[in-house]
């Protein structure tokens, strides 16, 4: 559905992003893991189209920003809109008319409030919503599960198993390894803007341990905890 | 506490720099512009006075941010957290409450600065969930956020225009068009966030024409009860009604235009100038819009590729 051949960014001199490949197919689910400022972010923004970058993004369906739902991290709202006119918004983008937002709103969210006074959580949700109605074939997933309930975490878990069911693509980033381990077909680690290691379902357990063992090391003892 | 002031002097500076303002030439052109506003403001109106007061008060109760607040009590001390909070609101207020007292104002510039003081210790919490309606749903969001924030401006121009229309005041009408035309404007002088327009599916012609057209549509619903009231009274002027109205199209799409010209960066300096000297002779506009169009369409084109 998708390739990314040699993709590189840099800011300045500093390389955030060098020579990535990576290839996604249609009906899988994709996960990056990575330190915070690994370049999963800049990733996902160079495939988005929301970051100038060397190399070359191919696409089945032509501009991957057409078709593609990008949930951020930390989605941004306008200070009096409200969760409805977001969705609203969101689906004039792609010219579809949504109605019936009330039986869509699988999260139960306040949708004729603003949205800046809801909860990260509620944020999050109403993202995700929003991007679910566009009816988008590929999805990037910035950290999904981040101050979401455990009730909706199981909600937004299911939703990527319809999706992968009805042939979309999705990647994924988290910080929550178990969340990865239900929905992913394959994770790549990325460390210092490098994709360093691709691992398929059957070995992310090893792929744990052994990032508990890397991450972790001796950093607790160096803290010197009283 | 002193620490905190030179945070705030430093990004007062760093927000002059990124509007293309070298800070002291900013200070020393906005205390000249306040000096002869204020004077030309005291000499022309009877309501100067309260235009101060209530000016004061805004900055004062923008301050007053329940987030911001909120975070500065988990740095300070009760103590020094409300020590700053009079110096900022007084820093704020100062100007305004020095020219009334040079006005020889001397009970409004008091009570001012007491309402000043007073307001550093109160926390203004809004627990509303109140959402305010509008009739721009269908395609947020310039309109519906600008609607929301500034509501208060339309009740007051439809108020010029009833009053104009008592007074047999045409100028006043047309002051009420242009108020509510202005604040239209507003909308589009900040930049969103990139990602508002990155979701559109659309080439940057049909994005800028979908914003053209949602301009023309939601601002005339604005401007729709002072036009036909000031076209039934002020009949004979009808031609210079549509001339204003049509104007105010023209700069609120040129202002669309500078925006997405040098996006996702804010609008600086120039386009002030700019806007002023287009203010001053509307014809301009007919070089700067199709100046404007071309830059906008590249600069969409990097977001909307």
């Amino acid at each position: 559905m998708i390739s990314i051949e040699n993709l590189s960014k840099s800011y300045g001199s500093k390389i955030v992003l060098e020579n990535i490949n990576l290839n996604f197919e249609k009906g899988k689910v994709y996960g990056i893991v990575g330190e915070n400022g690994a370049g999963k972010t800049t990733l996902f923004k160079c495939i988005a189209g929301l970051e100038k970058h060397n190399g070359a993004i191919n696409c089945e369906y032509g501009k991957p920003k057409d078709f593609l739902g990008y949930l951020q991290t930390e989605p941004y709202f306008f200070s009096k809109i409200t969760g409805n006119e977001y969705i609203q918004l969101l689906c004039n983008a792609r010219n579809l008319t949504n109605t019936d937002l009330k039986e869509k709103n699988i999260f139960d969210l306040p949708l004729n409030e603003y949205a800046v006074k809801y909860s990260t959580g509620m944020r999050k949700k109403l993202a995700f919503t929003a991007i679910l109605l566009q009816e988008n074939k590929l999805f990037i997933l910035d950290e999904p599960f981040n101050g979401v309930d455990i009730h909706s975490n199981i909600i937004i878990t299911e939703i990527i198993h319809k999706l992968k069911e009805m042939g979309k693509s999705i990647i994924i980033s988290s910080h929550i390894f178990s969340t990865l381990n239900d929905t992913c077909d394959e994770i790549f680690l990325l460390k210092n803007g490098k994709i360093i290691k691709r691992v398929l379902k059957e070995e992310f357990s090893n792929l744990e341990s052994e990032m508990k063992a890397f991450t972790i090391g001796n950093k607790i003892e160096k803290l010197n905890l009283k | 506490m002193k620490d905190y002031f030179i945070l705030q002097f430093k990004m007062l500076n760093r927000q002059l720099t990124e509007w293309g303002i070298e800070p002291v030439i900013g200070y020393i052109l906005g205390l000249f512009a306040f000096i002869v506003i204020s004077i030309k403001l005291f000499k022309e109106t009877q309501f100067a006075e309260y235009i101060y007061i209530a000016l004061a008060l805004s900055l004062v109760i923008k301050l007053n941010e329940v987030n911001r607040n909120d975070f500065l009590k988990l740095c300070y001390s009760r103590k020094e957290y409300i020590k700053i909070r009079i110096f900022e609101n007084l820093i704020v207020s100062i100007a305004l409450i020095t020219f009334l007292l040079f006005q020889e104002k001397y009970l409004s510039s008091i009570l001012l600065s007491i309402s000043v003081c007073f307001f550093s210790l109160i926390d203004l919490k809004n627990k509303s969930s109140y959402t305010l309606p509008t009739p721009f749903y269908k395609h947020p969001f310039e309109f519906t956020v600008g609607f929301r924030s500034n509501y208060f401006i339309y009740f007051f121009a439809y108020f010029l225009t009833f009053m104009s229309i008592s007074v047999d005041n045409f100028n006043l009408g047309i002051f009420s068009l242009i108020l509510t035309l202005l604040s239209c404007l507003n909308y589009y002088t900040n930049s969103e966030d990139a990602f508002y327009v990155w979701v559109f599916s659309l080439t940057p012609k049909e994005f800028i024409s979908y914003k053209l057209k949602n301009i023309i549509q939601y601002s005339t619903i604005l401007c729709l009860p002072i036009i036909i009231s000031l076209s039934l009274f002020f009949y004979t002027k009808i031609e210079i009604i549509v001339g204003f109205q049509f104007l105010g199209y023209l700069f609120i799409f040129t202002t669309m235009l500078a925006k997405y010209s040098v996006f996702p960066e804010k609008l600086n300096i120039r386009f002030g100038i700019v806007f002023a000297l287009t203010l001053w002779l509307p014809p301009l506009l007919l070089l700067i819009i199709p100046y404007l169009y071309i830059q906008s369409t590249k600069k969409l084109k990097e977001i909307l590729q």
